[in-house]
């Protein structure tokens, strides 16, 4: 890996950051439990790795915008996320931001 | 047990215990749906090999216990294995030296309490500073292949040997390798904790018991015990009998299966002060002379080397049992505390 790769890996794992957050929540609107998430995000094109999902889950749970209840589904226990009524107000805000920053950088690129 | 339970068993081990449980059914939760659809997929049941190697592909217990937690840490799950095996080397290494060469030092100096009491004194230090730079440059490790993954060979970072055939079977054996007593092993401790204790009862009058033919010499020699090793044996004898009258208690109340930790910090307690006893012998005298006022000028000498050479092993004695007793303190504590808040819960 030459240096420059290096540089846009870590620019784009900066970028990708930012937008899994925004991802989950705009998946968490349904209901999932870990596994179906993952899934549903693959199947959108999103691949995330467990171990950037589940903290991730975690952080925004204490943040309280995501809700987690156990709940027995084909006789399995499984703990299903879903976002709170904070956690729809901050996606609400969040994905107005993203559609400002997409219209700045349009901009931008068509003004060069 | 199957393997996937094994698997999780040993994920346990890596978890927060405060969140273990909780994050542990999640888990299973995961790789049970997983699996599911992997056998769908196949339109069968997973072989026992395709099952190693999936769980092979999800990686190592540890891997997967830190994927479900935040990440802080200096040294990551991958190359902690390799960490913590250098680092336990490194430590029993520098032990080792260390013991050595002070040991040459003061043999070839003037051997004296005092030069030993000062190595003991120094060795927790060179110890932490080995284990600083251990751990230095395992972070640096860590650093560089989180931000330069392209100069760390995957060698290096991925460093995590494993099978899924190597997980352990039970809890038991995935956290202490530990089974309950039978009841067969509960009487035989006490049958041969009776035994014991008469072998121990019948040294005073037949040291041949303890020494064999070294007790003969005993007897010729110009050497006695100090009077400080009697009080000692009784302390002995003391804790043997509390600890054979409570294995007994057990029996006979059924209870042999219980946890023994209040026994065993009972025992600990009361060896550590048989070894203060004996470490507190008036003038840190051992050894004495049979006929002081005839024989001082032959063997005060060599009386007194033996004396000194005791006072050192016994700090080494002392020092090792106190850490020890301190350590099984600090452990009864934290499962005390465990247990009340799961408890709780």
């Amino acid at each position: 890996m030459t240096l420059a790769d290096n540089i846009f890996e870590n620019l784009r794992l900066e970028l990708r950051r930012g937008c899994l957050t925004l991802a989950v929540l705009a998946q968490l609107r349904q209901e999932h439990y870990g596994y179906t998430l993952r899934k549903a995000l693959a199947q959108h094109g999103l691949e995330i790795d467990e171990s950037t999902l589940y903290p991730l889950l975690r952080r925004l749970e204490t943040q309280g915008l995501l809700v987690s209840e156990w709940r027995e589904e084909e006789k399995r226990n499984k703990r299903f996320y879903h976002l709170s009524s904070d956690g729809e107000l901050m996606f609400r805000q969040l994905l107005q931001e993203w559609h400002d920053l997409n219209k700045s950088i349009d901009n931008i690129l068509q003004g060069s | 047990m199957n393997l996937l339970d094994r698997y999780l068993l040993a994920v346990k081990k890596y978890l927060p215990w405060k969140r273990q449980d909780d994050i542990l059914a999640e888990l299973k939760a995961n790789l049970e749906s997983q699996l599911e659809d992997k056998k769908a997929d196949l339109g069968r049941p997973l072989t026992a090999e395709e099952m190693q190697d999936w769980l092979k592909h999800l990686g190592p217990p540890m891997v997967m216990a830190a994927r479900y937690q935040p990440q802080q840490y200096l040294i990551g799950p991958k190359i902690f294995p390799m960490y913590w095996w250098v680092m336990r080397l490194a430590l029993l290494w520098c032990l080792v030296i260390y013991s050595v060469v002070n040991a040459v030092e003061i043999v070839a100096s003037s051997p004296s309490g005092a030069a030993v009491f000062d190595a003991v004194l120094h060795l927790p230090g060179v110890l932490i500073i080995t284990a600083a730079w251990v751990t230095a440059v395992f972070a640096a490790i860590e650093y560089g292949a989180a931000h330069s993954p392209a100069n760390f060979p995957a060698k290096v970072v991925d460093h995590v040997d494993w099978s899924p055939g190597s997980l352990p079977t039970s809890e038991e054996g995935g956290c202490k390798g530990k089974r309950p007593r039978s009841y067969a092993h509960a009487v035989a401790e006490v049958v041969f904790g009776f035994l014991w204790i008469i072998w121990l009862l019948l040294i005073p009058n037949h040291p041949y018991l303890l020494m064999g033919p070294g007790a003969a010499y005993l007897r010729v020699s110009p050497y006695e015990l100090a009077p400080v090793w009697a009080l000692f044996f009784w302390c002995i004898v003391a804790l043997n009998v509390v600890q054979l009258g409570w294995r007994l208690i057990e029996l006979v109340r059924g209870a042999w299966q219980k946890s023994r930790a209040l026994q065993h910090i009972t025992v600990k307690t009361m060896g550590f002060i048989a070894v203060l006893v004996l470490f507190k012998a008036p003038n840190r005298a051992w050894v004495l002379l049979k006929y002081p006022i005839t024989d001082a000028a032959r063997y005060g000498a060599g009386l007194n080397s033996m004396n000194h050479a005791i006072y050192g092993a016994m700090l080494w004695v002392v020092a090792i049992s106190a850490m020890i007793w301190l350590w099984q303190i600090v452990q009864l504590a934290v499962d005390h505390y465990r247990k009340c808040v799961v408890a709780e819960k």
